[in-house]
């Protein structure tokens, strides 16, 4: 033991000192957390999805518990962005890690203003797009459930800022890897998956779906294998650097998603079990390259795929 | 946090006792609660909240048994170790009034046991009055008793036997089904008196960043967690409860 072992790992310019992110919506601002946790022994925090003006989300009831995991349909609350930049950032300006925003609109033309005020804020390192929202101009399907939507919207982000764009996929999708490959060529720097799975649970009581807003997305250890199964199929097909999330909640899930293909995994629902959870899993993650005398934990990424 | 079991005992048809070894480590206000993990597994995935019942040396917390987190609760043994995160929320706003009453629907009296000792602490005088099924689930040892099927105490619900008490000099802290609590509210309303009620709601974090646990009141949507669970009852609206 005492194994020197190298766990940073380089996304576009940026160098995470950890793999290990917390994925948009089960995180916060952060602040919530640091009762909990150190937050500068994170790779980085990525904060609740961020609209253009402050949104009240979705009528109670929004979750439901599942095997495994829970439905949610929270309708992405969130005190939207000038509030953010006011509000919320200067108590997270000091930190030594990574932080990333999450956005969402209903239109192109949001998300590039939500883009521009951000571009300003520089202890924002990244920002991740949320493409599973609904496109008004498209009668409210989702974004990013059409290549071609995804690749406009993309490049007008790319255009507004210099920092690094992630485009977050949603699994609800025949092939993600042609989402995939429409996010590389429009020049996005990384792409996150998988969202939440669209689910439904009914009250057999009232004989009507449990959420008011009759599906929600469901999240939690139930949906791993998911996950990992994009990750490496989109590994496989499309040359871009991937982030995995979806379930994870120990090292052994985490460690899956990167030898599938993710240089970076985001741990989701499972802080809301245990807010430190993200800790563990680094000490996890350590352990095991120095047991197995992997150098680096970049040495194991997408090597689920190598033959013999 | 893990902390150890004292204690984990049936008080009465479907409700158990937990005494928990409490390290000192905090202090802990009456309405507050905790968030229990069931078992060291993914099964069943969240914690469940619980509010305090008693706070000293130990920590007690009285739960009914409704589903699978509780039911395997139930099975737990002195000398295990239980995960808790807490305590959590706001808890009651403690003030004097000429007229105090603590008004509990079933499993509801729990956070009004803690209230109990505070409201003694400071020697306040109350009045308690509590509503059961039947006879089986009653599990307080003070208070005027209620039971619905009148196999103890007053027959007919909690709302009945308190109903005439209340005047505009009444504060009353409440806790139970929301239909009890509305009617509750209902008279209140017009009796002209005050009222604090502690809610429940499905809760995925029970610290603030989910959003999951949200309920509609006059001001917008509000966490029952880290907003609540205590709130005003004249800021709820009942009618989306
Ligand atoms: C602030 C607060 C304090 C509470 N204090 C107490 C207490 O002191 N004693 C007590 O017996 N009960 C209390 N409850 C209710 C208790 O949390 C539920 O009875 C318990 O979660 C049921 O779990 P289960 O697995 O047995 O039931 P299941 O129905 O199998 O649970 C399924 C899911 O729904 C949730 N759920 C079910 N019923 C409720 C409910 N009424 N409120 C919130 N979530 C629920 C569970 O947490 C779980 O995620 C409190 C709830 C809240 C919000
Ligand atoms: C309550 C909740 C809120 C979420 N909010 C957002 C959000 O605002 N933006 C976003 O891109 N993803 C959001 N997600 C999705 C998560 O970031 C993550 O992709 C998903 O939950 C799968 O990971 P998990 O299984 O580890 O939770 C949310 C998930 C949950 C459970």
């Amino acid at each position: 033991m005492g194994k020197n072992v190298n766990l940073a790992v380089k996304l576009g310019n940026i160098i995470f000192k950890n793999p290990i992110l917390t994925a948009s919506g089960t995180f916060g601002y952060g602040l919530e957390y640091q009762k909990y946790m150190d937050l500068n022994e994170l790779g980085g925090f990525i904060v609740k999805g961020l609209s253009l003006s402050e949104k009240q989300g979705n009528k109670p009831p929004r979750i439901i518990e599942t095997p495994c995991g829970m439905l949610n349909a929270i309708g992405l609350q969130n005190v939207g962005v000038d509030k953010f930049i006011a509000e919320k950032l200067p108590y997270i300006n000091n930190l030594n890690t990574h932080i990333i925003a999450n956005i969402y609109g209903t239109k192109d033309e949001e998300f590039i203003e939500i883009t521009q005020r951000l571009n300003k804020e520089e202890i924002i390192s990244a920002i991740e797009v949320n493409v599973s929202c609904p496109n008004v101009a498209e009668g409210g399907s989702l974004f990013g459930k059409n290549p071609d939507n995804v690749f406009k919207l993309t490049s007008s982000i790319k255009q507004n800022t210099d920092k690094p764009v992630i485009v977050k996929l949603t699994p609800n999708v025949t092939d993600i890897t042609l989402i995939a490959q429409a996010a590389k060529d429009a020049k996005a720097d990384a792409v996150s998956l998988i969202n939440t799975i669209t689910g439904m649970v009914i009250d057999t009581k009232t004989k009507k779906p449990y959420l008011d807003n009759k599906t929600g997305g469901l999240s939690g250890a139930a949906i791993y294998p998911v996950g990992v199964r994009m990750v490496y199929e989109v590994f496989e097909n499309v040359d871009i650097p991937i982030i995995g999330v979806g379930g994870i909640y120990n090292a052994d899930v985490a460690l899956q998603y990167i030898m599938a293909g993710a240089s970076l995994i985001e741990i989701g629902s499972a802080n809301f079990t245990q807010p430190d959870i993200s800790i563990d899993i680094i000490k996890g993650i350590r352990r095991y390259l120095a047991d197995e005398n992997i150098e680096s934990v970049s040495n194991l990424v997408g090597i689920a795929h190598s033959s013999g | 946090m893990k902390l150890q079991i004292l204690q984990n005992e049936q008080i009465a048809g479907s409700v158990m006792s937990i005494k928990i070894d409490n390290p000192g480590l905090f202090t802990a206000r009456a309405g507050q609660f905790f968030m229990v993990k069931i078992n060291d597994f993914n099964y069943p995935f969240l914690r469940r909240p619980f509010s305090i019942t008693y706070f000293k040396d130990y920590i007690e917390i009285v739960y009914k048994i409704v589903g699978e987190g509780t039911s395997m609760l139930a099975k737990k043994q002195k000398g295990e170790f239980i995960d808790m995160i807490g305590p959590l929320g706001n808890g009651f706003e403690i003030v004097n009034s000429k007229k105090i009453l603590l008004v509990g629907g079933g499993i509801g009296f729990a956070p009004l046991r803690f209230l109990k000792e505070e409201l003694k602490g400071r020697s306040f005088d109350f009045d308690s009055f509590f509503g059961f099924n039947t006879k089986d689930e009653v599990c307080v040892d003070f208070g005027n008793i209620a039971t619905m099927d009148g196999s103890y105490g007053y027959k007919g619900s909690v709302i009945d036997l308190v109903k005439d008490v209340i005047d505009e000099e009444t504060l009353i802290y409440a806790c139970g089904p929301s239909v009890v609590l509305s009617k509750l509210s209902d008279i209140c309303l017009e009796k002209n008196a005050k009222m604090q009620v502690s809610l429940e709601s499905r809760m995925a974090c029970g610290i603030g960043v989910c959003l999951g646990c949200v309920i509609e009141t006059k001001n917008g949507m509000k966490k029952v967690c880290d907003e609540g669970p205590v709130f005003d009852y004249k800021e709820i609206l009942w009618e989306k409860m």
